[in-house]
This record gives structure tokens, sequence and C-alpha cells, in this order.
């Protein structure tokens, strides 16, 4: 379709059309008359009163906040290693009142129920004995985690959060899908989708008199302080997270960050006797609340899985000492087991005296005679599962195999019935989303969240709705690149009362600014140096590549003689260049450039750098500011797709470079603006400051004492790249000479370019960490005066000399003492405050 | 019998170690034939915490927390312990096929106890072969017993004790096929055949007096415990192809070696490390 087509139908109003292809599936827009159901209505006279083409300019910048916000889904297996924009869909799901009333009711149950399963798994296990549910389905399962019986959480809560997936069959009936139990994810996305729409569509949101999602992130996140076993003092709470490698990471660090908790890794916190504590830069503060976002079994290496090192050990022996609440409990995951499904009627009725509200998709447990002659007799319309689910195991799906596919399972079947669980398929009803043809039919999943409310379950008013991947497809994943939308439950009646937005009592949350663990600090101070390493490394490259076209700034002295020299002595050449003929070289160096600036894989060139500092910025995206973090993505997108052609390249190149030093000027801007100069803000400047005064020590050995003569050629390089130019012509008002560079660039304490700058400052910097209560020597507060003292007695006029053979000896040994000293410097604080230890595990003995 | 038993276990670590948590199973069980009458675990560098409970299993665990930095880590465990005759064991029992109906149905309150130890473990899993391999013992409406005593006896003779041709995980399959490996390889074979078979095995490890003529008396050893319906648990050593009796010491039990491991533990730093083991079980006069 041609955009004139468009633009005409959308003066026509008809672009919303809308039709559901599937006649035998619920639509949730549509009735089977075609009539908006009553509780869209609203929502789509606010759709069409905005028109397609400002509909689409608001889904535009939806998607924009999205990207900019770094709202991502990791994939896992992919070949990039790259996080995944989030998708999400312009238009809401609606949900009416009256049948939201009816899930919320259902879900809380259905909480309520599986809390109290896991209670008595966990404890005395009377479900068994009373034959209520299979053994196997206990004892043979690997997520039934020995460790943790008899383990009883405070309040009994094993479940403090849930998570559970619906799908909506052709006769409008809800049915349960799956059970989320151990770490269940969705509360961030759902909560950054409401907020997407809040920022696109507000005037609809308000009109349609959606559910504020505000008062149940607040009120659960009350409760789940309440729960922490030490009452008395305030709660220290942390999000534990496996990493920027999880596939939710992206919510980890958006709810640590909405909770003000810090998200940490199972090495920031230590088990000492029967207590969790966080290591911070202070020491060793306790934590009474982890939400952990680590499957139960990677949660303790030392008792649980005997293969993995993540995790915390001793973490199941605090639970057992119950000085921590850990949410969800150890071994939660238990009641996520498909084949439980089957058994949950029976089990309601007897353990909630109740009638289950919400049916779980029929489910047929092949261990039991019975069911296992229904599956393998009625096969066709049924997924087939494993019993007990492993990573990377997928459901198959016998409709869709050929003959001998489906010989081969139910032979698997018949040889390990019990291995085996089959439920039916669902047809999930469709929605409207929205595509460059307008509005289409997708099948949907809606992910119902719920959380302990201090006295019972409360249900988020909304939730994740999940949209298939295509057209036809029934398959609701966000691993397989499905997407997802905003849900809404309105108000189909008059207007209603605003319920009163809730406020988090300030006095339950401890602050977070003076806890920095050792690793976040460890990441802000190497974030803060390759940041800099990438500003000197672009800054030189900037300097130098227009010279190989001749018509440099630089004037008769910056000649390729100069370019080798400085590629040569900052190791950036590779071995078959170092000894070639110029001739030859001219125009293998503009390539060589260019590979600087956009190969990622090549050490120390621009893209390696702007690599490091994804990763670095990824560990510690809760601690940067959204300004700092859209800065750090703006960073990259140019080196997305480097040109092919070296010519193309060059050019491209010189734009690149110009970018990156305005981007990380604003990044340097945007830190010392930052008005809370936390100890983290501290790391960071440290990083900078130790990186910045190495690359102009090595700077000034290459440019100032291994420079060969005529050397004016290297000393305006080094001016220009260290963006002192102007201020040595407006200063010195005379010709480049070799003692006043020295002044500039390595003792003037006033340029915030020179070594002595960077001593000064770190000295600075120094001066405010906190100091560990035992009394060791503190080496960085005897290294950093020692240098300044060696930089302001320095006497340039006879560093500067050249001795007979034209060498300048002395600066070299000078600058490497200088080296050295930073180095040594350097390595005290991160012993001090940074120092890592790789966990192993002891081999299990005889 | 009286008993003196002491058992080491020194870890070696290439880099240092700045702190350690670990978890040992070293004291014996009591049981209705075991009296155990002292017991200490001594640790180099000392333990800044020392936490004692019962397993899932009811089997006495220690949790020991080194806080030193250390390029050695060693555990001594001594214990002294009364071993008395084991009930008489009882020679009429039901064909095995019944036991495996009695525990398939769960006809009683002792076979729902039994029932954990009939499914695979991580250390055990069941299949045809291992079928086909009790096939030899479990024969058509044979009586419990006599079938379980003949498969103690069969891997005692058809496979051959090596020491050091295994590591702790060589799975119960490769044991089959080699038809060799140490006390831990039988007593996993052994249970794998038994489930495999429908009826409940666990995994005993313990300690066999020294100097006597059995194989395995240099480190911990371990084998079988089979469920014989109203009789409870009934203990079967295919390394040696006893019934054991006086001369075996019982430390744990659990469904395979991973739940019963007498040392284990997660370090910081230590890189490489060697493991030594060393145990020395005498009789004292008294």
């Amino acid at each position: 379709m041609t955009k004139s087509n468009l633009t005409l139908r959308a003066e026509r109003g008809a672009e919303w059309a809308y039709r559901p292809p599937h006649p035998t599936h619920w639509d949730e827009f549509l009735d089977e008359s075609g009539r908006i159901r009553p509780h869209w209505r609203r929502l789509a006279a606010g759709l069409r009163g905005l028109g397609l083409a400002e509909f689409r300019k608001r889904a535009d910048v939806g998607q924009r906040l999205i990207q900019a916000n770094g709202i991502t889904y990791n994939v896992y297996g992919d070949p990039q290693g790259k996080e995944r924009p989030w998708r999400m869909d312009p238009v809401p799901l609606a949900i009416g009142e009256d049948e939201w009333d009816r899930i919320e009711r259902a879900v809380a149950q259905r909480a309520t129920l599986l809390n109290a399963i896991l209670a008595d798994l966990y404890g005395s296990q009377r479900l068994l004995r009373d034959r209520l549910l299979p053994p196997e389905l206990v004892y043979a399962n690997p997520s039934f985690l020995r460790a943790c019986h008899g383990i009883v959480p405070p309040a009994g809560v094993y479940l403090q959060n849930y998570a559970v997936d619906l799908a909506r069959a052709p006769d409008g009936q809800w049915w349960v899908i799956a059970d989320r139990t151990q770490a269940p994810s969705g509360l961030g996305y759902a909560l950054e989708n409401r907020l997407v729409t809040a920022r696109t569509l507000p005037t609809l949101l308000d009109k349609c008199h959606a559910r504020s999602l505000a008062r149940f992130y607040e009120g659960t996140f009350e409760a789940l302080l309440r729960l922490a076993p030490n009452r008395a003092a305030s709660p220290r709470v942390v999000l534990l997270t496996s990493g920027p490698h999880n596939e939710t990471y992206f919510e980890h660090s958006y709810l640590s960050k909405h909770w003000g908790v810090p998200l940490v890794g199972g090495d920031d916190l230590t088990v000492r006797d029967s207590r969790v504590y966080l290591k911070t830069l202070a020491g060793l503060n306790q934590i009474d609340v982890i939400v952990r976002r680590l499957d139960d079994d990677f949660c303790d290496p030392l008792e649980l899985r005997g293969d993995s090192l993540l995790g915390v050990p001793g973490l199941v022996q605090a639970a057992r000492a119950g000085t921590v609440f850990i949410a969800n409990g150890l071994g939660s995951g238990l009641v996520e087991t498909p084949s439980i499904m089957a058994f949950l009627p029976g089990l309601c009725r007897h353990l909630l005296g109740e009638h289950l509200l919400l049916p779980s998709v029929a489910t047929w447990w092949c261990g039991q005679d019975e069911p296992r002659r229904h599956v393998l007799n009625e096969m066709n319309g049924l997924v087939v599962k494993p019993t007990f689910p492993r990573f990377g195991q997928r459901a198959e799906f016998p409709a869709s195999m050929n003959a001998e596919a489906r010989r081969a399972l139910v032979a698997r079947i018949e040889q390990h019935p019990a291995s085996f669980v089959a439920q039916e398929q669902v047809d999930l009803s469709t929605a409207p989303i929205h595509t460059h043809r307008g509005l289409e039919p997708r099948h949907v999943v809606l992910r119902a969240l719920a959380a302990w409310d201090g006295a019972s379950y409360s249900v988020l008013p909304g939730g994740l709705t999940r949209v298939a991947t295509g057209r036809q497809s029934l398959v609701v994943s966000m691993q397989l690149g499905g997407g997802s939308k905003d849900t809404w439950v309105v108000d189909q009646r008059a207007s209603r009362q605003r319920e009163p937005r809730a406020t988090l009592r300030p006095s339950l949350v401890q602050g977070v600014s003076t806890e920095l663990s050792s690793r976040v600090a460890d990441n802000l101070f190497w974030l803060g140096r390759y940041a800099e390493r990438l500003e000197s490394t672009a800054r030189l490259i900037r300097v130098l590549l227009p010279g190989l076209s001749g018509e440099s700034e630089l004037g008769r002295g910056a000649d390729i003689n100069t370019i080798l020299h400085f590629l040569r002595g900052l190791n950036l050449l590779p071995a078959e260049f170092k000894h070639a003929p110029i001739a030859q070289q001219w125009w293998r160096l503009q390539g060589l450039l260019g590979q600087l600036v956009f190969d990622p894989d090549r050490p120390s060139g621009i893209g390696w750098n702007l690599r490091q500092i994804r990763r670095l910025s990824w560990e510690v995206k809760e601690r940067l500011s959204q300004d700092t973090w859209r800065v750090l993505q703006q960073l990259e997108k140019g080196f997305a797709d480097a040109p092919s052609s070296p010519e193309r390249r060059y050019v491209a190149a010189l734009q690149q470079l110009d970018d990156v030093v305005i981007m990380l000027s604003a990044f340097a801007g945007l830190l010392s603006e930052n008005p809370t100069r936390g100890h983290g803000w501290r790391f960071l400047d440290i990083g900078r400051r130790v990186e910045r005064a190495l690359q102009m020590i090595e700077w000034l050995r290459v440019g100032v004492a291994t420079a060969p003569l005529p050397d004016d050629g290297c000393l305006e390089v080094l001016l220009q790249a260290a963006d002192s130019s102007t201020t040595y012509r407006s200063r010195y008002l005379t010709a480049i000479r070799t003692r006043y560079v020295l002044e500039l660039l390595l003792v003037d304490e006033g340029n915030p370019r020179s070594v002595a700058y960077q001593v000064a400052t770190l000295n600075d910097r120094i001066t405010g960490l906190p100091e560990p209560s035992e009394g060791q020597e503190l080496g960085e507060h005897t290294i950093g005066p020692r240098l300044m003292s060696l930089l302001r007695n320095a006497r340039l006029d006879e560093l500067k000399r050249r001795d007979a053979k034209g060498e300048r000896l002395q600066l070299e040994a000078h600058l490497q003492t200088l080296r050295n000293g930073i180095v040594d410097l350097a390595d005290a604080l991160a012993l001090r405050y940074l120092s890592h230890s790789i966990p192993s595990r002891l081999t299990p003995s005889l | 019998m009286l008993y003196r038993a002491r058992h080491t276990t020194l870890y070696r670590y290439a880099a240092p170690v700045s702190q350690c948590l670990s978890e040992v199973r070293l004291t014996p069980r009591a049981l209705p034939w075991q009296t155990v009458l002292e017991r200490s675990i001594e640790t180099t560098p000392r333990a800044a915490s020392l936490d004692e409970r019962k397993d899932y299993y009811g089997n006495s665990v220690s949790l020991l927390s080194i806080l030193e930095r250390h390029d050695q880590f060693s555990t001594v465990a001594t214990s002294l312990v009364r071993v008395d005759a084991r009930p008489e064991m009882i020679e009429a029992t039901p064909a095995w096929e019944q036991v495996r109906e009695d525990v398939a149905a769960q006809r009683t309150a002792e076979a729902i106890d039994a029932v954990e130890f009939v499914f695979d473990s991580p250390y055990v899993t069941t299949g045809p072969e291992l079928v086909a391999f009790a096939g030899g013992s479990f024969t058509a409406g044979r009586p419990l017993m006599a079938a379980l005593s003949d498969m103690t006896h069969r891997i005692h003779h058809e496979f051959t004790y090596k020491p050091t041709t295994t590591t702790i995980d060589t799975p119960v399959l490769e044991t089959l096929r080699t038809r060799r490996g140490v006390c831990q390889d039988f007593a996993h074979l052994m249970i794998g055949a038994l489930r495999s078979m429908g009826l409940p095995a666990r995994y005993v490890s313990g300690y066999l007096r020294s100097g006597a003529d059995y194989q395995g008396a240099e480190a911990s050893h371990a084998w079988v415990s089979a469920f014989i319906p109203e009789h409870g648990w009934m203990d079967f050593d295919p390394t040696n192809d006893v019934i054991p009796g006086t001369g075996h010491i019982t430390l744990a039990w659990g469904r395979d070696y991973g739940d019963v491991a007498p040392v284990k533990g997660v370090a910081l730093g230590g890189g490489k490390q060697v493991v030594e083991v060393e145990v020395r079980v005498d009789p004292v006069e008294g």
C-alpha cells in the first residue's frame, strides 16, 4: 500500500477497520455479531477520535521511549548476545471490571492454594499420605528441594509473588495455562508498559478509568518489608539477580530502581553465622529481605545445585535459621510443575474448602493408567510436555507431526509414561494489534500478577498481555519474539471515584545510597576507565586521521612519519605495518584507522572500548540516571553498521569520532552535574582520573620522550589531542616548545588534561572514601601525595634535554616512575575496596 | 564391638582461600544396634562457626565456616561407636513382585515412606539395561531376600574392584559396561538395578573396620539398603558380598552419594585443589 493511499483512507475515517480472522475463536474486541464489546467502547471511541495518523505518531513516541530507556528482553542463544528492544503493541488490552473481579478472586485463590500446597509439601506432606497427590510428582521432581524441607518462612509466606498465564477459550471462559512461582517475571514490564501508555495516551487512559497500578506496587512492597524477620530495625532489602545475561535483566534493574533497593549478584552477598550480609565499601551490612530473581536451584551452590557457582553459599542455612525473608521461598518452583495442575480441584476442596474458581487447562499425567490411555487415544488435540520441565525442553504438538514422529512419541510415552504430561491446546482468543497495515488480530495470553499484601493476595489490576509471534501462531513467547500489551481494567459504568494514591512510608526504606556494593564500585571504576580510554583514543585518532589526506590542520610537521610514530608508539600498529615501506602504508593506514574505529574485536580500538562500556553500563544500569543512560545508548548508535568500502568508512569514521567526543563530553558533564556525589560517583571519577593520567603519561612518552627529530609535528599532535592548543597559544604566544608542552600537560595543576591535575583530583576523591575498620596501612593515602611531590619538584629543563644520542632517557624514567605510582595507587584501591575472589567448589570427598 | 574411628579429609589449594563454607556428614547415626559414645569434628584452620542439624533423611550434618585465609583445609572427625548385632534376618520374604506392587499401590504407611527411594535420583538412573541385569537375580516368583542376596553375590563376583578407575561421577551404565569400579559405583549400580525393578533402595555411607578382609576400608565405604515389607530396611554390601553386621559403621543414608557426601563445600579463591582422605577404624578394648 502506498503512503498516499493510507492518508486517503485516514481521511475517510475507515482506517480502524478490524476483522478477526478466526470465527471459531473468541475475540476480545468484537463480539460474534461484529459489535464492539461494551468495555472497549470508550477506548475505541478515543482511538477513533485520535485518528490513525496521530496514533502512529504516538506509537513512535512509545517505541522511542522503549529504546531510549533501554527496555529490553534478552534472548538466550542469540549469537550477537544483544538485548532486544522490548516489544510493546500500542493498543492496550481492555478488560471489563466485572470480569476482572472474577479473575482477581480466582487468581488470589490460586495463589493461596499454591502457597498452602508448598507449606504442606515442605512440611508434614499430609497430601501425599492422604493420597491427594501422587508421591512421584514430589519425590521424583527435581524441583522438590529436600534441603528446604522443614523451613517455614515468616508468616508462612512461601509465595510472596505469583504469576499465572491465562488464556480465553472460544466460549469466553478463562483457563490457566501455566503457573509461575519461583521467580515470576512481569511486574517490571507491566509497570513500564503502563508508563509508556501514560506518556503516549494520557487522556485516553484517564477517560477509560483504567485502574491505577501504583497502589499495588506500593502496597505489596510495604507488605514485603513487614515480612522481614527482624522487625525492630528498618529492614534492608536487596534484589538478587543472575546478571545482565538473564532474559529479564531489564526488569531486575528496573524494579530495583523503582523500589530503591540495591541490585546485587550472588557474590555481593555473604553468609556468616547463618545471617546474610551485603559486602559494601564500608563493610558488611546485614540483609533482612531478598527478592530473588534466580531460579530455586541456583540460589545456594553449597546445598542446592551441585554444578553451579551462582547464588550465595549458605543461603539455605540462613533461611533455615529464619534470619532473612526470601521472596519467593526457596523450593517454590515445585508447584510450577504442570502435572500438579491435574490435581488442583481436589487439593483446593481439601485445603481451602472451596471450589477452584479458575480451571486449569485440562491436564493428564501419563503416570496414571486412565489418563495415559486418554492421552494416547486423543493425542491430536493435545500438547505433550515433560512431567518435570528442564531448561531447553519444549512442548510437542502431535497434531502437526507426521505419522512417524507421532509413533516415536507414543513409543517414548509408553516406555516412560511417568515422564510425560499432556495438556489440552486452548484456542487462544484474539485481540487487535497495530501493524503497518492497520489493526490486525493476534492471539493473546494474559499474565496476571499477584503478591502478598499482608493479609492475603492482591492482584495487579491489569497485568502483562503477551501477543503471539505471527498471525496464525498460537505460540506466545517473548523468547521466540512475541510482543506485549499494556492491560487496562476499565470501568464501564459512569465516572468513578479516583482511588487516592498510596504513598510509601519513607521510614520503612533504608537509605541505599551509602550501600554501594564492592561489585558495583568495581564496575563503576572500570566504566570510568573505559569511558576515558575511549575518549583519549577517539581524540587522538581524530587528530591523526585527517593527516592521511595530506590536508590537515596540523601543518607541515604532521606527516605520515608522525602518524606512524604515534600508532607504533601506542602499540596500535599490527606487526605487518612495522617494517613495510612508507609508500605502501599510505593507503593501508586508512583501512587500519577505519578498523580501529569500527571493529569491535580489535583490542583498544574505539569499537572494542564501546563494547566494554556497554557491558559495564548494563551491570550498573540501575545506578545511572536516565539521561546518562541515554547518552551511553547514543554513543553506540553510529557503530551498528559500518560502511563496507574503505573510503566511505574513512569518511564515516571522522564523523563518528566527532560524535564520540561530543557524547563523552555530555557524559562527563552529566556526571559532574549529578547532585548525589556518593561513593559510586567517586569510583567512576577515580576510574576516569586514573585512566586519563595513564593515557597522558603514555602520550608524553611517545610524543615527547621518544619523539624522533624534528619533533614539532609530534608536539602539535599532542596539544591538539589534549585539547590544549588554544590554551598554549594564548599563554605562551610562541612557537611550540618542548618545555612549555611539558609544563602544560605534565605539571600544570590548573589544566584539566594534565597529569598533575589528575593526581590532585585523585587525592581529593580518595580522602572521601570510607575507611574500613581494620587498622590496615592505607597505601593509597601515601602514594598520592608522593606522586604530587614528584610532579611539583620536576625539573622540566633537565627533563626536556636530549643526551648525546638525542634521547630523553631522564624524561622516560620520570614518566615510568609516575606511571608505576598511578598503577600502584589503582591497585591499592582495588585491593581495599574492589577485591574479588573467584569461588571454587571443594571436590566432594569420600 | 567398640570402635574408634578417625576420618581425615585434607584439601590443598593452589591459590589462597579467603573463606570457605563446608557441609560435612561425619557423625555416625544413632541406630538400634549402633550407639555413638563420643564424637568430635576438628578443622584447621579453626571454624568460625559450626551449626549442627539433622538433614531430610535424619543424618547429622555440620555446617562449618572458615573465615581465615588459608591454603589447606583439613577436617578430622573422630568417634567412639559401639556396634551390636543387628536384628536377625528374616528368611521368609514375599515374592519380589509382591513387594513391587505393594510399594506402587502404597498399601501401607511404610510403603508410602519407602516410595521416595524408588525413583531416579541425580546419581542413579533406571532403564532397560538395568532391568536386564537385575533379571538375572529377580526371576519370577523368587522371594525378595533370595533375589537380593543373589544380586549382592553377583556384583561381587562379576565385577572387579579397582580403586582409582572411577570418579564419583561414573554413570551407573558405565559401571555396568566396564564391570569394574569401587564401592560407591557398586552401590549405585545395585540401587539402579533394584529401582529399575520397582523396588525401593537407598545408599548408605559408613566405615569398615580396618584390617579386616574387606575392600573399601581406606576411605569411607558405601553399601545398599533395600526395603523389605514388615521388616524395614536391610543392608547389603555388594563390594564384599556380605550382609553388614558388627564390622560396618553407618554414617548416613540417602538416595545416592549426592545426599550423603562426607565433605563438600564452596571456597572463595582456591583454584586447583587436591583432596586426600584417610580413614582408620580400630577396635577398642572394653
